[in-house]
């Protein structure tokens, strides 16, 4: 008998142990609760633990083939709790037969600790996994969550798609308000009748949108949730419906463009009625008129008919057609906008000296209202008032001597036939480049008259760009005297120069070339005031005794004084109004400028020689940059 | 903290790489284990500077270095320090677990359950035991457990660099949870002031460290050693992460978080 009870035993173990080599190493329902292995197991075993809220949890097991352990009671269920090292195995608190369940409630549930489960036959016989341990935190699978509910957020203008919102309430089994499970959800949705299921990305909200779903379609929509930091996921929740039908999209459309259609049809009508109805104010505002093109004194017509001198006549400001001169009547309001006008009764000798006497004259002698444009002598005919002082036709690059002295204006650089002018007027030597405007500005010497102010106009301040301001002369102006270096100026040639103010006793061409060469205040020939020693009588310039002179570049000057030369003429005392300029007296070999030179009382029957500095063939007073290089001894 | 940062990174800066040519495992990246003992062992006075917290009442300065905040924010930005470490704590242990354990021993962590280092600490681990402790308990209670965990991450920081292919966001985790497990103790010790009205802390744990470093005997066992251990600081910072909930909720709500 008991040989037999043994060798059963031993059968039984040796039935075991060799049933054991089938089990699948690592098959603990652990790892393979979705993925149960078919049953090549055999032995009553542990089928799974599941844990719903981290608070409970309960295990199933199943007697394998045994079918005679399959009776409930023939197995018992174990576990152990890991406490310590010493921990016994204690039987199941719970069971729950018609389900081969067992059921551990709160106060056999630790978490954080290793449970291990095993099963226990008659006679001791213990059906145990090693792998069938577990901690609680990573068995739970939460419940899904309910109330699962869809709104719609948008729909596309187009109608073809829209946005729904879904939302839910969290699983009522677990404790989410005291933070004691934390968990993530997974929203999937599908088209119905299609097989993949769309998830969306996980997140802890009540709420997800699902964005780009079709009108017209149908969609199944279910929800699943899993903790925070862990792997397994609950179970999915029961599926809802969405579907949207074309009608609800098509009617705000509708509406939507009766609106648009309305809107335009009004105010369609409204532009009509104002048209219609010809209400010139609302017509202005609608329609304002636009300006055609005119200009004063002249009628288009005149030109269809052919008039064109006529044209011309009034154009030119002939005083014809009462079209006031051009220029004038453009700068009328600016006191320091001068011009040369040339003027044709002046015209009477061709000799050169006549004409510079007859400038010296003007320059020098008369006055004459300051706004009023200054007439030069013009050897050319011309045929008609010359507005524009700087035309070029009025002057002739022969007319001058080089060595005459510079008639010296000062002008707007704006204008190059008033530069071309002046060059010519100041200077028998070609310049070669036309374009270029030096600016010339003759500083006064002491208390000397000036010349006819009006004539000039003297150059206040300078523009970053290279223009350059003008201001009107005046006829007298207190001299102010400081002192400056002439060396300076030469040195420079830029705008610092024209900060400087009076220079004393010095004579200072400066040369300003509006173009913004540098602005170089050049020293010019300085020769000019020698020459005006020479016995040219049309010659402005004179060396002069040196006194008080207001040296004026561009910028320091505000005053409306005139900017002249004024140097000691044979024929009168001037009172120098404005001792802002001064003629250049020579060069030294230091590029610096002299502008005191040794004063002549009269002029030299020849010209002196000029210092080899000095410019050659050059006007006096004035220099071109180009011209500028030869400055250099 | 600038100690400690200092000697982390003499330790990270003694990272030893393995023998080149031993690459039958994955394991077989381990270096001898025993320089970094000795090295760890040189070190061991520095950590003590680790435990201390940082006390904002007692220097004078606390006014610039530890600005005025509220009891609730503090709590909820612990709160939040504690979920992200918990977060990280699990992704290191499951990166860790891809790379180096194969797969028949994954289930050993949970064998080892109770070989945990704080297996010692009366800390409640079912949610009844929890829910009857009081807000003290509580707080003290992730104290202990913060402190305990901060000798064993600076020792995973050492041993992970040894690991031949260890990636590289591995070690960047484990620094990284290192890190911010110091800042949370300092908010941890600020609360229970604030909290509790409690005095000044002083080191608690540094003198008996529940860490005890024996070298392991071949590489399997420090691979499975490591193991654990990263579970085992899994779990503890899950712990923390519902406790300083569950405190929260009855800051807030007394009456229904039981």
């Amino acid at each position: 008998m008991a040989i037999h009870s043994l060798s059963c035993h031993l059968l039984l173990l040796l039935l075991m142990s060799s049933l054991d080599g089938l089990i699948k190493p690592g098959s603990a329902f652990i790892h393979d609760w979705d993925q149960r292995a078919s049953s090549v197991t055999l032995e009553p075993h542990i089928t799974g633990c599941l844990s719903r809220d981290q608070e409970t949890f309960r295990c199933w097991w199943s007697p394998g083939n045994f079918q005679n352990l399959s009776s409930s009671g023939a197995l018992r269920f174990f576990y152990l709790k890991k406490e310590s090292p010493n921990s016994q195995w204690k039987e199941c608190p719970h069971y729950i037969y018609s389900n081969r369940e067992c059921f551990f409630n709160m106060t056999y549930t630790s978490v954080w600790i290793t449970y291990c489960m095993q099963l226990r036959g008659e006679n001791n016989v213990t059906f145990y996994n090693e792998n069938d341990c577990f901690s609680v935190e990573d068995i739970v699978r939460p419940d899904p969550p309910v109330n699962l509910n869809w709104t719609v957020l948008s729909i596309s203008p187009s109608g073809v798609s829209f946005d729904v919102r879904v939302k839910w309430e969290p699983p009522p089994s677990a404790d989410m308000a005291t933070g004691w499970i934390r968990v993530h959800y997974e929203l999937q949705y599908r088209e119905r009748n299609t097989t993949k299921w769309e998830a969306l990305e996980m997140q802890p909200q009540h709420q997800q949108t699902i964005f780009g779903l079709h009108i017209g379609k149908k969609y199944e929509v279910h929800i699943r949730c899993r903790m925070i930091g862990f792997k397994k996921f609950g179970e999915l929740s029961d599926s809802i419906f969405i579907e949207v039908s074309e009608v609800e999209s098509t009617e705000t459309t509708f509406s939507f463009t009766i609106v648009v259609v309305f809107g335009i049809v009004g105010i369609l009508i409204l532009v009509m009625l104002i048209i219609v109805s010809q209400q010139h104010r609302f017509m202005k505002i609608l329609l304002p008129p636009v300006p055609a093109p005119k200009i004063k004194g002249i009628n288009a017509e005149m030109l269809k008919k052919g008039k064109l001198e006529e044209l011309n006549l009034i154009l030119s400001g002939g005083g014809m057609g009462g079209l006031p001169p051009f220029a004038a009547d453009f700068y009328q309001d600016e006191p320091w906008v001068e011009f040369i006008e040339v003027d044709a009764e002046d015209t009477d000798s061709g000799e050169k000296e006549d004409h510079q006497g007859l400038d010296t004259q003007r320059l020098l002698g008369l006055p004459q209202p300051i706004n009023q444009p200054m007439n030069i002598g013009c050897a050319n005919t011309i045929s008609f008032p010359d507005d524009d002082s700087g035309r070029a036709s009025c002057y002739d690059p022969d007319l001058l001597d080089q060595d005459t002295p510079v008639l010296v204006t000062t002008l707007l650089p704006g204008q190059p036939e008033n530069g071309e002018a002046l060059l010519d007027v100041v200077g028998g030597t070609s310049t070669p480049e036309r374009s270029e405007r030096p600016l010339v500005q003759i500083q006064t010497t002491g208390p000397q008259t000036w010349v006819n102010t009006d004539f000039y106009a003297q150059v206040s301040n300078v523009m970053p760009s290279g223009g350059v301001v003008l201001s009107p002369g005046q006829q007298l102006r207190t001299q102010e005297s400081t002192s400056s270096t002439e060396q300076e100026e030469t040195q420079k040639r830029e705008k610092d120069s024209e900060g400087e103010e009076k220079k004393e006793q010095q004579f200072e061409l400066v040369v300003v070339d509006p173009e913004g060469h540098g602005n170089a205040t050049e020293s010019i020939a300085q020769q000019a005031l020698t020459t005006p020693v020479s016995p040219i009588p049309g010659e402005g310039y004179q060396t002069i005794q040196p006194q008080q002179v207001e040296t004026r570049q561009a910028a320091a000057s505000e005053d409306n004084q005139s900017p002249y030369v004024g140097p000691e003429f044979p024929m009168a005392q001037f009172s120098v109004p404005v001792s802002d300029y001064t003629i250049v007296q020579e060069v030294d070999t230091q590029h610096s400028l002299l502008l005191h030179p040794p004063p002549h009382q009269s002029p030299p029957p020849c010209l002196p020689q000029p210092p080899p500095k000095s410019l050659f063939g050059m006007p006096v007073g004035y220099i071109t940059p180009d011209l500028l290089g030869n400055l250099s001894p | 903290m600038n100690s400690f940062k200092a000697c982390s990174g003499f330790i990270n800066g003694l990272s030893l790489t393995g023998r080149p040519g031993e690459s039958q495992d994955t394991m077989h990246a381990m270096m001898t284990v025993k320089h970094t003992a000795a090295w760890a062992l040189l070190l061991w006075p520095c950590l003590f500077t680790v435990s201390v917290p940082l006390d904002c009442k007692d220097e004078q300065v606390s006014i610039t270095r530890c600005p005025f905040i509220s009891q609730e924010k503090l709590l909820d930005r612990v709160i939040q320090h504690a979920e992200l470490i918990s977060r990280i704590s699990e992704e290191t242990c499951s990166l860790f677990e891809e790379m180096f354990v194969p797969f028949p021993l994954r289930l050993q962590r949970n064998q080892a359950g109770y070989t945990c280092i704080t297996k010692a600490l009366p800390i409640p681990s079912s949610k009844s035991e929890i829910q009857q402790i009081s807000d003290t308990w509580l707080l003290h209670s992730v104290l202990m457990l913060v402190q305990s965990w901060i000798e064993p991450l600076i020792y995973l920081q050492t041993t992970l660099d040894q690991y031949d292919n260890a990636p590289v966001i591995l070690l960047n985790k484990t620094k990284w949870v290192s890190e911010k497990l110091i800042s949370l103790e300092q908010g941890v010790v600020v609360l229970i002031k604030k909290l509790l009205d409690e005095g000044a802390l002083t080191a608690s744990f540094s003198e008996q460290s529940l860490f005890q470093y024996e070298p392991a005997p071949d590489l399997l066992e420090s691979v499975m050693r490591d193991y654990i251990l990263l579970s085992c600081f899994k779990k503890d910072t899950h712990k923390m992460e519902i406790f300083l909930k569950l405190l929260k909720c009855r800051q807030t709500d007394k009456y229904n978080c039981a």
